[in-house]
């Protein structure tokens, strides 16, 4: 859908939707299961977000989600008029850890659909679930598992690729699941069809990922290692 | 164009919807959106009963039909997932597509004409609710409604932020733009992935200067007293007429969701 919708986005400047559901698309018993998903992460986020960090965390999660809106906009031509961009869930958790990251990209998909109506109200749940919990779970922890094992830079690059395609893949997958769910669309077309196209959107994440990540490494090492974890530097520099 | 020129723009306007508390707006258009994705498929009664008194509220706001339509075909791209559902649900054949040979059902067809006018009748209350209330508004009724503290001031900053950043991001495209030339006919930049790095870069880049000001911010508040929340200015009381104004707007479409089931 992503490819097919950035062409349409309103204003030049405004980041093209990713996978977000409008509403309307969604029973409402899905709607709801999403809502009860998304709020219980949620509410699990916030408290270890309140324990691990403190009132510092508010500006750096409110900054780091308007990144991630940001670097929505970071696109490169592909091919054929179409063009990848950033859809920043796998990032967001490799860089701030998964608990930061889900309320990042909540505050992301929350503004999205209120700003931009890129992506509906009562099906918000399914989308924070799909493209800010998923995406933060599979980054992070397909990370730190890694991490452990790579003696060097560019090992960590590579699972950055693979965390970020899988995290777009998985939420083209949940987003064709409940679509079919809902009877909006056949599971034997939405499915290929989502998961199809994101696995090529998923490479241009991945790239983007692996080489912001190499970015970040080589200007401030500092922030990788413990920035997976908890993010002690907002006091540095 | 500024990205501060394209949201939050219409909110400084002045009529009965603009000036509901946001407290009221909120709820009820969250309860309306849920409402509607209550109907069911076919049931052209209830769709068009549930659009009166959304048609009620354009009018109202004095927003004009017209922006309220332009708005609401930004969420248009994803309908394209409901259509193959035109093809796939079994029922009478009523057109065949002439190279494929898929055959449209009637069946298929009432679908997903249920799902786009619930979908669009959705988006219109979402854009006359933006388009009625400051952004700032619609956080302080968030919080008001006991969303956790952390979530509602990591919106705000994002909100402040956004225009700050996303200005930043403008900046480094153009200057991506600005050196790289190309002649007609020739193509410029190098290979997929090495855009791709690029990109990537820019996002790094990004990354670490977004950090970066959000120490500095850090400092700045703590400078002035920052503990940790937002202060804001009490709330006032929500007026009663609002309230009863909001509930009868919801209850117009609990109403009519009962009345074609009965």
């Amino acid at each position: 859908m992503m490819i097919l919708s950035v062409a349409v986005a309103l204003p030049e400047q405004v980041p093209g939707p990713g996978l977000h559901i409008p509403d309307g698309f969604l029973s409402t018993p899905i709607a709801i299961a999403g809502w009860v998903v998304t709020i219980a992460v949620l509410a699990l986020a916030v408290r270890m977000t309140n324990r691990s960090l403190n009132e510092r965390a508010v500006p750096l999660m409110g900054v780091m989600a308007a990144f991630i809106f940001a670097a929505q906009m970071m696109n490169f031509p592909v091919a054929g008029g179409t063009s990848g961009h950033l859809l920043g869930g796998a990032l967001a958790a490799i860089l701030l850890g998964p608990w930061a990251a889900i309320i990042v990209m909540t505050a992301v998909v929350g503004l999205q659909a209120v700003l931009f109506q890129d992506g509906g109200m009562a099906v918000m749940g399914a989308n924070i679930l799909n493209m800010g919990i998923l995406t933060a779970f599979i980054g992070a922890g397909l990370y730190a598992v890694a991490k452990p094992f790579a003696k060097s830079a560019a090992p960590l690059l590579v699972v950055a690729f693979v965390a970020a395609w899988l995290s777009v893949e998985a939420s083209a997958v949940a987003t064709a699941l409940q679509l079919a769910a809902s009877d909006t669309s056949p599971l034997e077309v939405v499915l290929p069809a989502l998961a199809g196209v994101h696995a090529l959107i998923g490479i241009g994440e991945g790239l983007i990922t692996a080489a912001a990540i190499g970015f970040v490494g080589a200007t401030r090492p500092d922030l990788i290692p413990r920035a997976a974890t908890v993010p002690e530097h907002v006091h540095g520099a | 164009m500024s990205l501060a020129g394209v949201v939050d723009r219409y909110s400084e306007r002045d009529s009965p919807v603009h000036r509901a508390d946001a407290r009221a707006k909120v709820p009820a258009a969250f309860a309306y959106i849920l409402a509607i994705s209550a109907t069911r498929e076919a049931d052209w009664a209830a769709l068009g009963l549930l659009a009166v008194p959304v048609l009620a509220v354009v009018f109202a706001s004095r927003l004009g039909p017209w922006f309220v339509l332009r708005r609401t075909f930004l969420a248009l791209p994803f309908v394209l997932a409901a259509v193959p559902l035109v093809f796939t649900r079994p029922g009478e054949t009523v057109f065949t597509l002439p190279l494929l040979g898929w055959t449209a059902s009637d069946e298929g067809i009432r679908a997903v004409a249920t799902i786009l006018g619930k979908s669009w009748l959705s988006v219109v209350v979402a854009v006359l609710l933006v388009s009625a209330t400051p952004m700032v508004e619609i956080l302080r009724a968030l919080r008001w409604l006991r969303l956790p503290r952390i979530l509602v001031a990591t919106i705000f900053f994002t909100y402040r932020y956004f225009f700050v950043i996303g200005e930043e991001a403008q900046r480094m495209l153009r200057a991506r733009d600005s050196r790289s030339a190309r002649l007609p006919g020739q193509r410029g930049g190098g290979t997929v992935l090495w855009r791709a790095r690029i990109a990537g870069h820019m996002a790094g880049s990004l990354f670490v200067r977004s950090l970066e000001r959000s120490e500095r911010v850090y400092a700045a508040m703590q400078a002035r007293g920052y503990r940790g929340d937002h202060i804001f200015l009490a709330d006032p009381p929500l007026p009663a007429a609002h309230l009863v104004g909001a509930s009868a707007f919801v209850a117009c479409a609990v109403l009519v969701q009962i009345g074609v089931r009965w």
